[in-house]
């Protein structure tokens, strides 16, 4: 599985950082990191909706307030 | 013309307890090409040093750059400068360095320890020509330029260093010359020599200055170009000729912005990959792109690299902090400012619909003043700047 997050200005300003970090913690205490393949990139055009997150290309907005959230429902069902 | 440039910087610091610094550096570039730099030193400390050295330095550096002769200014400064009530003379030391078309350097010192010249590292000797000015005994010397020599010009603030307390004879002359030797193989900038030269003298009187020290240094260097390429053009048909001039271009090149990033991706390309490595707190990470030396996120990181650029030219305090982080505004300071000699900006006008939110403190206006004021404090680190707009 990739997800994606956008490092770009935008959602650097709305908390890209946190979000990466908190979904390295989540892999790296999940044992998960042969499953899920976490990278950056550059803007994705959506800054409005930043933080910009993709999951194998499906587009998610994501905030440091709900990345536990956003984990448990889009990201572990699909790991099944 | 030959390949050389002169790197200038210089560092002061003010007697314990006086607000103003009684010595002066003055530097004016003419436009044929000739730099002269003067560094006065004013009698006693405080106010009246400083109006002294002020007037001293700003007339000789005036009249020299007007083609007049170095008598003449002498003779205007003991008749201009006000007399000392207490010690009834007018008098202020100084040191000029004259640098002719970057080959040459004429050196004319009244009273200041006399400059240093280190070349491959080691101390070199020059010689000076004794004569009289005004019943003022004044030394001139002519040197032929070499790649990587050190001009060093000081106050005497600098040898009487640790007087008294470290060494009883203050900081000699030999040992700051064996000080800088070792420092100038490293590959510094004139501006953090001489702040390595300062925060000794600083340390030796023990954080309390018993007089005001400044030290001035040239660097002969090869000139560096670097290109810089911040935004994409305002139209998208102009995006084939702003890439192919950037990347035809000398020098290293430097891409800031994300979406810039990977318009100059798609045009070589080549796969842009971004890191996740958050080095230091408030700059996004960098990223990688075959044929491009730096890539980085645009707007925060321009930022913090105009709070380098203003802090390097006046107090230069975060240079520790940018010389060993690994961020991206760090990594640019460093080629921008250690680096190049000659900087290229190809600034893209586009509006980025996404940040024109007043939420986000990045808007056009913002990202176009950014570029005038980091080229303005490259000027003032001596760089050629040429600002292309897209």
């Amino acid at each position: 599985m990739d997800i994606v997050v956008c490092i770009g200005s935008s959602c650097h300003i709305k908390g890209a950082r946190s979000v990466v970090e908190q979904l390295q913690d989540l892999i790296a205490k999940e044992n998960l990191s042969d499953k899920i393949k976490l990278s950056g990139t550059f803007c994705m055009g959506k800054c409005q909706q930043g933080v910009c997150v993709t999951v194998d290309g499906f587009f998610f907005s994501v905030s440091p307030e709900n990345v536990r959230y956003f984990f448990e429902t889009e990201v572990r069902p699909k790991l099944q | 013309m030959n390949d050389l440039c002169c790197d200038i910087g210089f560092k002061s610091i003010n007697h314990a307890g006086e607000q103003l610094c009684g010595d002066h550096v003055d530097i004016v570039e003419q436009e044929d090409g000739n730099t002269v730099i003067v560094l006065a030193d004013g009698l006693g400390s405080g106010v009246k040093a400083s109006i002294l050295s002020t007037l001293t330095s700003k007339i000789i550096s005036t009249m020299l750059a007007a083609g007049l002769s170095l008598e003449e200014c002498v003779e205007t400064i003991a008749a201009t400068l006000p007399v000392c009530s207490v010690r009834g003379v007018a008098y202020s030391t100084f040191t000029i360095i004259r640098l002719i078309q970057n080959h040459t350097a004429e050196i004319i010192q009244y009273d200041n320890p006399h400059v240093i010249v280190i070349r491959n590292g080691e101390n070199w000797e020059y010689s000076k020509s004794e004569m009289s000015i005004g019943g003022k005994k004044i030394y001139r010397s002519v040197i032929r330029l070499q790649q990587d020599d050190v001009f060093i010009a000081m106050s005497d603030g600098c040898p009487h260093a640790g007087l008294g307390t470290c060494y009883n004879f203050g900081w000699q002359r030999e040992d700051i010359t064996t000080f800088m030797e070792a420092m100038s193989l490293c590959g510094y900038t004139a501006k953090t020599l001489s702040t390595l030269l300062i925060d000794e003298c600083d340390r030796l009187y023990g954080g309390e200055p018993g007089d005001d020290a400044t030290a001035c240094v040239v660097r002969i260097r090869k000139r560096i170009p670097m290109n810089m390429l911040f935004g994409p053009p305002a139209n998208r048909d102009d995006v084939d000729r702003m890439m192919s001039l950037f990347f035809s271009k000398e020098g290293k090149h430097i891409i800031c912005g994300g979406t810039t990033a990977s318009v100059a991706a798609r045009w070589l390309n080549k796969p842009l990959r971004a890191s996740l490595d958050f080095e230091a707190g408030d700059v996004p990470p960098i990223a990688y792109l075959e044929g491009v030396d730096l890539v980085t996120e645009g707007v925060i990181t321009v930022n913090k690299v105009l709070e380098y650029a203003r802090d390097y030219v006046h107090e230069n305090r975060l240079y520790d902090t940018w010389s060993n982080q690994k961020d991206g505004a760090s990594l640019i300071s460093h080629l921008l400012f250690e680096e190049a000699t000659d900087i290229n900006f190809y600034v893209g006008r586009a509006v980025n619909p996404a940040h024109q939110n007043p939420d986000l403190p990045i808007n056009f206006n913002i990202k176009m003043n950014l570029v005038q004021e980091l080229s303005a404090a490259l000027a003032q680190m001596g760089k050629r700047i040429k600002v292309s707009h897209f």
